[in-house]
């Protein structure tokens, strides 16, 4: 054994990665979301124009978040960043009382696709901290989440300005990785 | 290899950081003339010796200048423009009798200090104002907001009456949707002004640029791009990587550093930024990342040098 092998046998297994995907529409907070579980300064997001990608370490896995712009215009090419993807975050803005449907449209056209078929879905019910804001078994109703039946899923309210619940969000998509 | 860069990245500051005093002693008695007054006097004018000036003044174990510095940096987080060419008065007093400087005998040091203390303390009076722009969110229910947004179309799109205040005609400009109010996002009125800015004073270019966005291959969202480049403007501004620009700009002009001079840097970038992105010739606005990123490296490495100006007379090349 030469001395190269061994030194790569003695570091410690490179951790699991994982690529998450994240979806919703336009100022659902996706970026917002991003920033926080990187760690870094939310208060200067602006529109996603195309992608945004970060590594983040949790629970012994690297994961590879890609936080893909939400405008109408960015959203047929949703589908190109599809394959291998390990779980899928949607993100719903719950004082967007007027696009409830067309968020929900969006995000069961893009459940049909076949690479997405076996891939856990959490959906985070942003902006719980503000004061009109729909609860996430209001969002879940509203837009008929119990159609999803034999998909591994949950709902989460968060708040991604405050960072309320996004780690409980993160601890469930570790739990659920496909495996 | 490494030993090498670290000698050279970290132990070579501290030696130096213990050896100014004495470097400082050694060619003020050579020299007879203070530290400051070697810059003055020897760098060239602009980025090259205010960056200087402003170093040294930094690094000043003296208490006189320390305090000084603390007052200047006090005045500009809310002193007026008239308030403001007046601390180089001050600062001038503070350091001839901290550094004994007789301006009978250094008629020169004056002016040419007093006109770098005007450089570095605009440009942090400068930060504050576009710190203060940004941090104030766009309020649909403010009347001089709307007024603003409802000027920018009308500049960008005279021919083209808008229907309702809400409508999907924004997209022709490059906003994300029906209503452009959540699209300014952490650039706050910053981002609409130097929108606005852009379009009122630059009208031939901000109109060339808009039909560039909106090239059926090429084309990407106008106001959305916009915003980005003022999230570039400020970063570059807030990290202090611009103020060789702004500096060579206040020196060639001989005027401190303004908001018009930071939104005169935003429109060159968003000019260069479309000519960059046209260049590049992208699949799509999936691209978008990948070529702001690289424009922003090219930005940052003009910066280093000391003699950079960036021509802010945008000039439309008729084809």
């Amino acid at each position: 054994m030469g001395l190269l092998s061994l030194l790569r046998k003695l570091r410690p297994s490179p951790e699991k990665e994982a690529r998450i995907l994240l979806l919703g529409l336009d100022n659902a907070g996706k970026t917002t979301i991003l920033k926080q579980l990187a760690s870094e300064d939310i208060a200067t997001v602006t529109p996603t124009a195309g992608f945004n990608i970060k590594s983040v370490a949790a629970d012994g896995f690297k994961l590879n978040v890609w936080d893909i712009g939400g405008q109408w215009k960015i959203r047929p090419y949703w589908k190109n960043y599809f394959a291998n993807t390990d779980v899928l975050i949607y993100v719903i803005d719950c004082t967007d009382r007027e696009r409830l449907k067309e968020t929900s449209r969006e995000l069961f056209e893009l459940l049909m696709d076949n690479r997405l078929k076996q891939v856990p879905l959490l959906v985070f019910a942003n902006k719980q901290d503000l004061p009109n804001a729909l609860t996430a078994s209001e969002v879940a109703e509203a837009a008929q989440l119990v159609r999803l039946e034999e998909r591994t899923w949950q709902i989460m309210g968060c708040s991604a300005v405050d960072g309320t619940g996004i780690k409980e969000g993160m601890d469930w998509v570790c739990k659920n990785m496909k495996k | 290899m490494f030993l090498f860069d670290w000698i050279l990245g970290r132990i070579l500051p501290v030696i130096f950081l213990h050896l100014r005093p004495f470097i400082k002693w050694f060619l003020h008695t050579f020299t007879r003339l203070s530290e400051l007054q070697r810059i003055v006097y020897g760098a060239q004018a602009g980025a090259s010796r205010t960056r200087k000036v402003e170093r040294s003044l930094m690094l000043s174990q003296n208490i006189e200048i320390q305090q000084l510095l603390q007052e200047l940096d006090t005045a500009v987080e809310s002193c007026s423009d008239n308030e403001l060419i007046l601390l180089p008065v001050r600062a001038i007093s503070v350091v001839q009798h901290a550094k004994h400087i007789k301006s009978k005998i250094h008629p020169d040091f004056t002016p040419l200090f007093g006109t770098c203390v005007l450089q570095i303390w605009s440009y942090r009076h400068l930060l504050h104002q576009v710190e203060r722009l940004r941090a104030e969110p766009y309020d649909a229910n403010n009347l001089v907001h709307e007024q603003k947004l409802l000027e920018l179309w009308n500049r960008l799109m005279p021919e083209e009456p808008l229907e309702g205040r809400i409508t999907k005609q924004w997209q022709e400009i490059g906003f994300q949707g029906d209503d452009p109010k959540t699209d300014f996002r952490g650039m706050g009125l910053l981002g609409l002004e130097n929108l606005l800015y852009f379009s009122r004073e630059y009208r031939d270019a901000a109109h060339h640029v808009l039909l560039h966005s909106k090239h059926p291959v090429y084309g990407y969202t106008f106001a959305i791009v916009g915003i980005n480049l003022t999230a570039m403007a400020y970063r570059l501004l807030k990290s202090g990587d611009a103020k060789v620009h702004f500096y060579n700009a206040a020196q060639a002009l001989n005027q401190p550093c303004t908001l018009m001079h930071f939104h005169k840097f935003y429109c060159y970038l968003l000019f260069e930024f479309d000519r960059f992105w046209m260049e590049s010739e992208p699949t799509n606005i999936m691209d978008f990342r990948d070529i702001y990123q690289r424009f922003e490296i090219l930005i940052m490495e003009a910066l280093h040098n000391d003699k950079t100006l960036f021509k802010t007379n945008l000039i439309v090349e008729e084809v």
